[in-house]
This record gives C-alpha cells, sequence and structure tokens, in this order.
C-alpha cells in the first residue's frame, strides 16, 4: 500500500496523464517499427514473400547499400534538402510570423489564407510545380523570360542540379505556414508586460526581438526545427511526383528510394535496410536535440 | 538513454503487438487459411487440397460459386463501364458466382498487390499489366491455369508474359502496341514523306522542327513505361532487352542521343507520361510521335479538328514495338472455381470483342484482332504493328532489367554518359540478374 | 503578442499593402491551380503558356460530380468523418500527455518523449504492410476506422511536441491557486490548464485535422472499396495509367480545398481568437 503511495507522489502522476497516448503509439507503430528491421535482415524479395523460408542474412542488405552509388547519394541529398529546406522555411516563416503579429487590420485575415498551402494534397502541389518549372510550357521560364533575366530556357527538371533546386523551392513553400502558424502562437504566450518594460527601460525593437522574443520562443523554435527535420528528412510524395528520384538519380532521396525497391522491384528488405539508416539518422539527430535541451532544463 | 530502459521498451512493445497480430512470422500461412475462409461456400474442398485438382472439369462444375473480386486499374471512365457492363452481363446469365470489380489506381496496384500478397488479404482476380505478370506469378500468389484454357490461337507474346517455369498462370485479356503518329498537315507543309527507316525519321524529324515544334517525341520516363517506349528502338537492331552493350544496344542509345542533341525531340521527354506526349502532340509542340492505341478515343474527342495519322515505327533492320496490355490472373487459394468460371463467359468471342472494341484494344486472339476492325484505318494499322510486339520479359526480375535499361537511356539523354558507358553499366547491372 | 493596439492610419495601409503582395507572391501556385483548371487540355500545354484562359472551360469541373464509382460529395463526408475522428482521438490523447511531459519530472519522461519523437521517423511506405496486418488482425481493414487510427499516429506525436512547450510556459502559481480553490489535479488540468493552453489545443486540433485530411496513403492502403475511400483518393482517376489529365487534376484540386478554406474562412474568427486571446497574461 505504502509502496503504491509512493509510487503516486507528484511526479508519478505526470505518468497517468503520459500512458493512453505513449501506449497507443506503442501499438500502432511499434509493431511496425521492429517488423521492419526484423525484415531489413532477411533476404525477402519476390520469390519468398508469400510463402518459403526468409532466412536472415545479417547485416549483407546493409553492406550491399553502401556499395550502391544511389543509395550513398540519396543520403547526401536527403541532408542537402533537408538542411536547406529548414533554413529557409524557417527564416521565411519566422520573419512572416512576426511581420503579421503586428495588428493592422489585415493581419489576422492574412494570416489565416496563407495557410491554404496546406489544404491541398501534396500529390497536386507536386503535379503542379512540376508543370510550373515545365521547361517550355512552364509559367516560372516564361515569367523570367518575360523580365529579360533568361535568354533561354532553363532545363529545371530534365538538369540534375536544377531539378533539386526545384524540389527544394516546392517543398519550402510547404513549410512556410509551418514556420509561421507554430511560431505565431508561440508568440502569444509571450507577456505583452515584459515588452512594456523593456520600453520603459529604453530598449529598442532589435533589442527587445534579440532580448525578449528568441529567448521566450526557444522551447517553440526547438520544437519547429526538430519536427520540420523530421518531417522533411523523410519527404515523399512531393519528390516522388515532382521527379520521381531523377533526372538520372539525381534527387532520390531515402524515402523515394527505400519505396522504389520495395514496391517497384520487389526487394523489399533492401527498401526496409534503407528506411532504417533513414531511422537511425533520425534518431541521432533527435538524441542530440533531447540531450540539449537535458542540459537546459538541469 | 539508458540501454535497459530501451530494451524493455523494445520488449514491451513486442509483447503488446505480438498479441495483436498474432506473431508476424505466422502471417503467411493465416494468409492462405483467411482467403480460403472467405470463399466458404466456394470450394472448401479444393483451397484444402489443391494439387486433388487435377480433377479439373468436376471441381469447377462442382464448386462455382460464392463471390469472386477483382481488381483493376483503369481509371479510364469508358474501360470501367466496359468491365462493369461485362460483369452484370455475367452475373445476370448465372445465379451461383457473384462477380465485383473493385478499382486500385495504376500507381497504386503493385503496392496493394505486395502489401496484400503479405498479409494474405488478396481478390480472387486481377487484371494486370503484362510485364509485372512474372514477378507475381514467382511470387506464388496465382493458380496454375496450364490446360484449362485454350491459349494457342493467341498472339506469342500475351501469351509469354502469362507464362512462368513453361506453366500458365494466367489469361492475355487484350493487348496493345506502339506505333509512329504524325501530323498530317505539319508533314504536307514540310513537304515530307512518312519515315520507314532510322535515317529517313531523323531526317523528317529534323525537317518538322521548329522553334515550338519538335519533330519527333516518345516517353523517355526513368521508369516501366520509359522503358517500354526506348526497347523498341534495341529490338529493331535485333538485339534483344538482355543484350544492351552490343553494337544494336549502342546504335539505340546513340540513335536517341543524336535526336536530342539535334534539336528534333525534346529533353523534356525525361518527364513527360505517355499521356503528356499525347497532350503536346495535340496541342501541337510535337510534330509525330511514339505512343498506343489507347489514345486515339480521347485525341478524337479532345482535338476533332486535327489531323493525324500513323505508320509502322520505322525500323533499323526489322520492324518492332513494343507489347502492352493486360492479363488475368487467377489469385491461388481464393475463389479460384468462381473466378475460373467467370473468366470462361469474359474469354468468349462476344465478351471479348465487346470489350476490344469499347476500351480501343487488340484482341490478344489473332482470329479475332484480324476482323475486329473494318474500316478503321488507324486500328488497322495498330493490329499490323502488332506483329512486330514484343514482350517485356517475361522474367521474375523485370523490374531490376528495367531499371537498368530506363537508367541507360537517361543517362544518354541527360549528357550524364555516353552511349557506350550507359550500354556497360546497364549491361553489367543485367548480367547479374539473368545469368 | 507585439502591438496590441490596432495600427491605423498610413502605417496600417503601408502594412497591409505588403501583407497583400506577400499573400500573392505566396499563393500564386494556388492561383495557376484555378487558371489551370479553367483552361481546356490543349490550352495548357501551349507555348508559351498563358496567364488566363481564352475560353473559360468549365468542363473540368462538370467532370468532378461523378466518374465512374467516385462520388464527390460521398468522397467528402469519408474525409470528414476520417479527418474529424482522427482529430479528436489526437487530441483527446495528446493534451493529457503533453501536460504529464511539461509539468511532471517522472522517470523515463525523456524516454517517453524520444518515443513519440521515434514514431515518426520511418517513411510511411515501411509502415504499411506491418500496419495492414494489424488492422485485418483487428477487423477494422476497409473500415474508416483504420485510417482514423493510422491518421492519429501522425497528430499525436506532433501534439506532443508543441503543446509540451504551451504547458511548460504556464506559471506553477495558477496551478497552485487551483488547489487551494479545491481542485485536486485532474479538475485543475481540465478547469484552468486547458483553457489557458487553449491557443496550443487548436493549432493541434487544426494540424491533426489537416494531417488526416491530406493523407494518401493510408486512406488508399486501408480502405480497398472506393465507396469508402477519402476524397484524395479521387486524385487517381486524374493520374492514370497513361498520364495525367491535368485540367480535370487540377479542378478536382480546387473542388477539394474549396470545403475547406470555407470552413477555415468562417471559422477564422474563432480559430485566431483561440490561438490569441488564451495567451498567458503575466
Amino acid at each position: 500500500m505504502l509502496k503504491i503511495r509512493k509510487f503516486f507522489r507528484y511526479d508519478n502522476i505526470g505518468l497517468v496523464f503520459v500512458l493512453p497516448a505513449f501506449i497507443y503509439m506503442l501499438v500502432f507503430v511499434g509493431y511496425p517499427i521492429i517488423s521492419n528491421i526484423i525484415l531489413s535482415f532477411q533476404n525477402v524479395t519476390v520469390k519468398n514473400l508469400v510463402a518459403g523460408s526468409k532466412e536472415f542474412v545479417g547485416l549483407k542488405n546493409y553492406q550491399d547499400l553502401f556499395q550502391d552509388t544511389v543509395f550513398v547519394n540519396a543520403i547526401f541529398n536527403t541532408l542537402l534538402f533537408t538542411v536547406s529546406c529548414l533554413v529557409i522555411q524557417f527564416i521565411i516563416g519566422f520573419a512572416l510570423a512576426v511581420f503579421f503579429n503586428q495588428n493592422f487590420r489585415l493581419s489576422k485575415a492574412i494570416r489565416g489564407l496563407l495557410m491554404m498551402p496546406w489544404m491541398i494534397p501534396i500529390t497536386v502541389t507536386g503535379l503542379i510545380f512540376k508543370f510550373i518549372f515545365g521547361t517550355d510550357v512552364g509559367v516560372l521560364n516564361f515569367a523570367l523570360q518575360s523580365m529579360g533575366l533568361i535568354q533561354n530556357n532553363i532545363e529545371w527538371l530534365t538538369t540534375p542540379g536544377t531539378a533539386m533546386l526545384a524540389v527544394i523551392f516546392a517543398n519550402i513553400w510547404i513549410g512556410i505556414p509551418f514556420n509561421m502558424i507554430l511560431i505565431s502562437t508561440g508568440l502569444t504566450t509571450i507577456p505583452q508586460e515584459l515588452y512594456e518594460s523593456a520600453s520603459i527601460d529604453g530598449a529598442g525593437k532589435l533589442q527587445k526581438f534579440i532580448r525578449i522574443t528568441v529567448p521566450l520562443l526557444k522551447p517553440t523554435i526547438e520544437s519547429v526545427l526538430i519536427l520540420g527535420f523530421i518531417y522533411t528528412f523523410k519527404v515523399f510524395d512531393l519528390v516522388y511526383v515532382m521527379t520521381s528520384g531523377g533526372p538520372v538519380n539525381s534527387t532520390h532521396m531515402l524515402s523515394t528510394y527505400s519505396y522504389k525497391l520495395s514496391f517497384e522491384m520487389f526487394k523489399y528488405s533492401m527498401g526496409s535496410a534503407v528506411a532504417n539508416v533513414l531511422f537511425l539518422i533520425l534518431l541521432g539527430v533527435s538524441m542530440l536535440y533531447l540531450r540539449t535541451t537535458t542540459k537546459e532544463e538541469a | 538513454m539508458k540501454l535497459k530502459k530501451v530494451t524493455s521498451l523494445v520488449m514491451a512493445t513486442m509483447l503488446v503487438t505480438m498479441t495483436l497480430t498474432g506473431c508476424g512470422g505466422a502471417a503467411a500461412q493465416e494468409s492462405t487459411e483467411a482467403s480460403a475462409e472467405e470463399a466458404t461456400e466456394a470450394s472448401a474442398e479444393e483451397s484444402q487440397v489443391e494439387e486433388a485438382a487435377t480433377t479439373e472439369e468436376m471441381a469447377e462444375e462442382a464448386s462455382a460459386s460464392g463471390d469472386v473480386t477483382i481488381w483493376y486499374y483503369w481509371e479510364n471512365e469508358s474501360h470501367q463501364k466496359a468491365l462493369d457492363e461485362m460483369i452484370q452481363g455475367y452475373n445476370e446469365s448465372q445465379s451461383n458466382v457473384s462477380v465485383e470489380a473493385k478499382y486500385v489506381p495504376f500507381a497504386d496496384f503493385k503496392k496493394q498487390l505486395s502489401i496484400g500478397a503479405s498479409a494474405g488479404e488478396l481478390p480472387d482476380l486481377v487484371i494486370l499489366d503484362n510485364p509485372d505478370h512474372a514477378s507475381y506469378a514467382s511470387m506464388g500468389i496465382f493458380a496454375d491455369l496450364t490446360g484449362k484454357f485454350d491459349v494457342s490461337n493467341y498472339y506469342e507474346g500475351p501469351v509469354g508474359s502469362c507464362t512462368y517455369d513453361s506453366k500458365l498462370y494466367g489469361v492475355p485479356f487484350g493487348s496493345n502496341c506502339l506505333a509512329l503518329y504524325y501530323n498530317k498537315e505539319m508533314m504536307d507543309a514540310a513537304g515530307a514523306t512518312v519515315p520507314t527507316t532510322w535515317d529517313e525519321l531523323k531526317e523528317t524529324a529534323s525537317m518538322l522542327t521548329t522553334d515550338k515544334v519538335s519533330g519527333l517525341a516518345f516517353c523517355s520516363l526513368q521508369n516501366e513505361e520509359g522503358t517500354f517506349n526506348f526497347l523498341p528502338w534495341v529490338w529493331s537492331t535485333g538485339e534483344t532487352s538482355y543484350t544492351i552493350d552490343t553494337e544494336g544496344g549502342i546504335q539505340a542509345l546513340t540513335y536517341v542521343k543524336e535526336l536530342i542533341d539535334s534539336g528534333a525531340m525534346s529533353k523534356e521527354c525525361i518527364n513527360w507520361t505517355q499521356g503528356d506526349v499525347m497532350n503536346q502532340f495535340i496541342s501541337g509542340n510535337v510534330a509525330m510521335m511514339i505512343n498506343g492505341p489507347w489514345q486515339v478515343p480521347t485525341m478524337r474527342a479532345e482535338a476533332p479538328d486535327l489531323k493525324w495519322e500513323v505508320a509502322l515505327i520505322p525500323q533499323y533492320s526489322q520492324y518492332a514495338s513494343g507489347l502492352g496490355g493486360e492479363n488475368y490472373g487467377v489469385i491461388a487459394g481464393g475463389n479460384e472455381a468462381g473466378a475460373l468460371d467467370f473468366l470462361g463467359y469474359a474469354t468468349a468471342d462476344e465478351q471479348v470483342k465487346f470489350m476490344m472494341n469499347t476500351m480501343g484494344y487488340i484482341s490478344s486472339d489473332k482470329t479475332i484482332a484480324e476482323t475486329q476492325f473494318t474500316d478503321d484505318a488507324v486500328m488497322k494499322l495498330f493490329v499490323e504493328q502488332m506483329q512486330y510486339a514484343q514482350p517485356r520479359g517475361p522474367l521474375a526480375e523485370w523490374p531490376d532489367v528495367s531499371d537498368a535499361i530506363s537508367l541507360a537511356f537517361n543517362q544518354v539523354i541527360t549528357g550524364a554518359a555516353t552511349p557506350e558507358d550507359a550500354a556497360k553499366t546497364a549491361q553489367g547491372t543485367i548480367d547479374s540478374i539473368v545469368q | 503578442m507585439g502591438d496590441e493596439k490596432i495600427i491605423s492610419g498610413k502605417k496600417n495601409f503601408i502594412l497591409s499593402g505588403v501583407s497583400v503582395l506577400i499573400l500573392m507572391g505566396l499563393l500564386f501556385p494556388l492561383f495557376w491551380i484555378i487558371v489551370t483548371s479553367l483552361k481546356t487540355e490543349q490550352e495548357i500545354f501551349q507555348i508559351p503558356p498563358t496567364l488566363f484562359p481564352k475560353i473559360i472551360n468549365l468542363k473540368s469541373y462538370a467532370a468532378q460530380l461523378g466518374t465512374g464509382d467516385f462520388n464527390m460529395f460521398r468522397s467528402f463526408a469519408n474525409s470528414m468523418i476520417i479527418a474529424l475522428g482522427s482529430m479528436v482521438l489526437a487530441v483527446v490523447l495528446a493534451v493529457p500527455a503533453s501536460y504529464g511531459i511539461a509539468k511532471y519530472n517522472f522517470k523515463g519522461r525523456k524516454v517517453m518523449l524520444l518515443g513519440f519523437m521515434v514514431t515518426q521517423m520511418l517513411p510511411v511506405s515501411v509502415l504499411l504492410t506491418p500496419m495492414f496486418i494489424m488492422f485485418r488482425n483487428m477487423h477494422t481493414y476497409n473500415t474508416p476506422i483504420a485510417a482514423i487510427l493510422a491518421d492519429t499516429t501522425i497528430g499525436i506525436p506532433f501534439s506532443v511536441l508543441i503543446l509540451k512547450n504551451y504547458f511548460a510556459s504556464i506559471p506553477k502559481e495558477l496551478e497552485e491557486a487551483a488547489y487551494i480553490d479545491g481542485c485536486n489535479r485532474f479538475t485543475a488540468f481540465v478547469r484552468v490548464l486547458i483553457p489557458i493552453a487553449k491557443p496550443g489545443v487548436i493549432v493541434c486540433a487544426i494540424f491533426s485535422f489537416l494531417y488526416a485530411w491530406g493523407d494518401l496513403a493510408y486512406g488508399m492502403t486501408f480502405i480497398i472499396d472506393q465507396q469508402k475511400r477519402p476524397i484524395t483518393a479521387g486524385i487517381f482517376n486524374f493520374m492514370g495509367q497513361y498520364g495525367t489529365k491535368w485540367s480535370y487534376l487540377t479542378a478536382f484540386a480546387v473542388v477539394t480545398i474549396i470545403p475547406v478554406a470555407l470552413i477555415f474562412i468562417f471559422m477564422q474568427k474563432y480559430i485566431i481568437s483561440g490561438m490569441t486571446s488564451g495567451a498567458v497574461k503575466g
């Protein structure tokens, strides 16, 4: 009895609040994660998916992967893609959040409208950007030419380097509202009085921003960046629709390559192994994030 | 993170989920049981002892009952309606078996079949793309139909695509192939004639190219669709899908490179589906294209004033074309008897004619195909082209081969590799798959 | 909040002008979707592109009403059920969880926080098969429940990570005051803390809804009957084996955005006030 009561002392009551959600996630995503890890150590292909022995091959799939240039490039591509998107969409999102936090007449209405990109299914977004970036029929080349910025049409999606630029651009477009809204709501938690007393102390706008806004927003900023990192790192639909990893595999991300191996080439175990590499990288980054936040709180 | 905690977490997860999933490993066995259950009334005896079904006639007659579910992927409304009509006709013709068709989008079809196969949740009959047939046959999800259907009168290609390990694992549904479309007005204006050889095609394409119009286009996506459009060039030199690093294979890659380099073909072809190519053609941005007969109804509806004709794909040393189309595959362990009964109905002359004509397909049955189109010059040309159409595969690892080939021509088109190097790389991959 | 008082006069005019420019720039792709949906298939492929359709072509919109088995209104209702169900489930589970993580320093707290993040680290494609097997064994395959359960796995971790910051920023004194007023931990949570964290809760609800609304992979894979599928599945009617029907596809996009946009516009007052009014003062 005493033991139970001791368990339910203040801090452990928190468990009661957390457990329902945690168990839910454990059930619905825990099993897939484990089954995926097991699959990546087997040799499941089209020939033994349904019947037959699924022998364990140890690390062979992973060894094979690191011999595969498409895979190695995919790691690099995914990192490049994630970091570029994250930095740019965060800066723009932050700027917009601060801008729309001013109380002018249209601020709220327009901030609401800027959520619109989120309501379009990503598949459609991908297709429309594919069209905008088209060489001859694309409106971007048309606009650039009309403004006299380019002489000849740029072959955006058919040249390796520019294809990457195009998918990054499209993803930033989707990411801006995400950053903006979360930072906007974060801004609302900063007590107004702090700014007022800072004004009395003679602080300028920039000082207020650096001394008050940024430090108080820190938890929100960290959450937005880590979530953004996770979501961007496993980007799939957008790239799949816009380039399918092409031209010549130059925009393959870990997720698109994993999909291709599993469902287009029927190499299920290899596809799982690619997904697990993606998983491990994200796990590393997240643990790093948790470590830094732990230190601060302690 | 303490290791202990993580391990206990993992253990907990496994415990919870094991109870839910009944242990992942058993899924395969479960699958057959589950699908058998579904076909309860259908064929308890048959699915339990599959080999015992050697007494085919008996089994068929005794147990053709229950529900039959079909998966198909045609998003085209007229295709869907035709299928529905045929199914309705069948359901009304007898009272034992009830057939229902479910639409699974093309982009999701392979994925859904793979997932369904590992979870044991498959339909009883599928209508699938012919190059994928061998892969699924090797997966073991299809019932052996050897001796149950007379396919002696069918074109070789379609039957070949249903065959795996010299057993028949499906029945051809209908076929199509690729041919050369050309814009008649542009051709006349340039004073060009219909090309029949590679050299003539290149020359004509250059003549038709202006600053707004590309002479020629064909889908060159880095996927199966692109491979389908590229392989006829290889085959035309007398080489096969598996011999790319040869004089002919390099010749084909070089030919495509020359078309791109001369500006007669747009590099954007690597991003165009066959549908996009057709749209470019009817919008007047492309003077000639390689495409299939399924585009004909759309083109006639969308651009009724456009004057265009079709011709055989120009040859290097022999005519060649890609064989497209679908096959029926009966799922092993499903309601096989019911599915077979329906197939008997669906492959009868009358039904085949109805389906082929409504869908703009060519029957895989030679006799029907030859009498199918009497006053449609375009479709007649496609029937003629059919005799030069070659299948992709059949090979369980076809997706790998196809991937190597599509990478090769994409490297050449984008200038990432020379035809020689691209052919060499592709051959390396192919050789590691096909001994 | 920056400045509480409403800006007026010249400054208001300039800021509003700038914001309209930002809006136009950012929503250009949306404009392009609408323009494309009004063109004929031939005009879409015209070189150079036309900024406005030469002839307004409404055929693509008429085609949305029915294509084969696809029924716009039914799919819309399906999507609503899935998105609302998933939103409610995510909020009900995530709000207490984020409060627990923010306010209690129990053992294993960090592991759990990492656990929530871990669940988001695999691409959806490799989750499909195991989830499928699970839903089949639970007899929820081919029902909206499967899609709701799966979509909620995106909403929960997201909400927990965002909401924990809100709860963390609420001063302990407020909670203690509630205890003095006779609340226990649970009633204090419901009566005092949730109302304060309302902006965060609303944002999480919106995102959970939108994640589920935009989901395609789960809805397609776990629901095989066209009649039960969410509206996003309609995309495939125009994106098929032999290519994309651009005019229909873009019209489809417009038609799917409109109802959601309308909901947002009508609810904007509540959403915005919810997002801003709950702010902690002092």
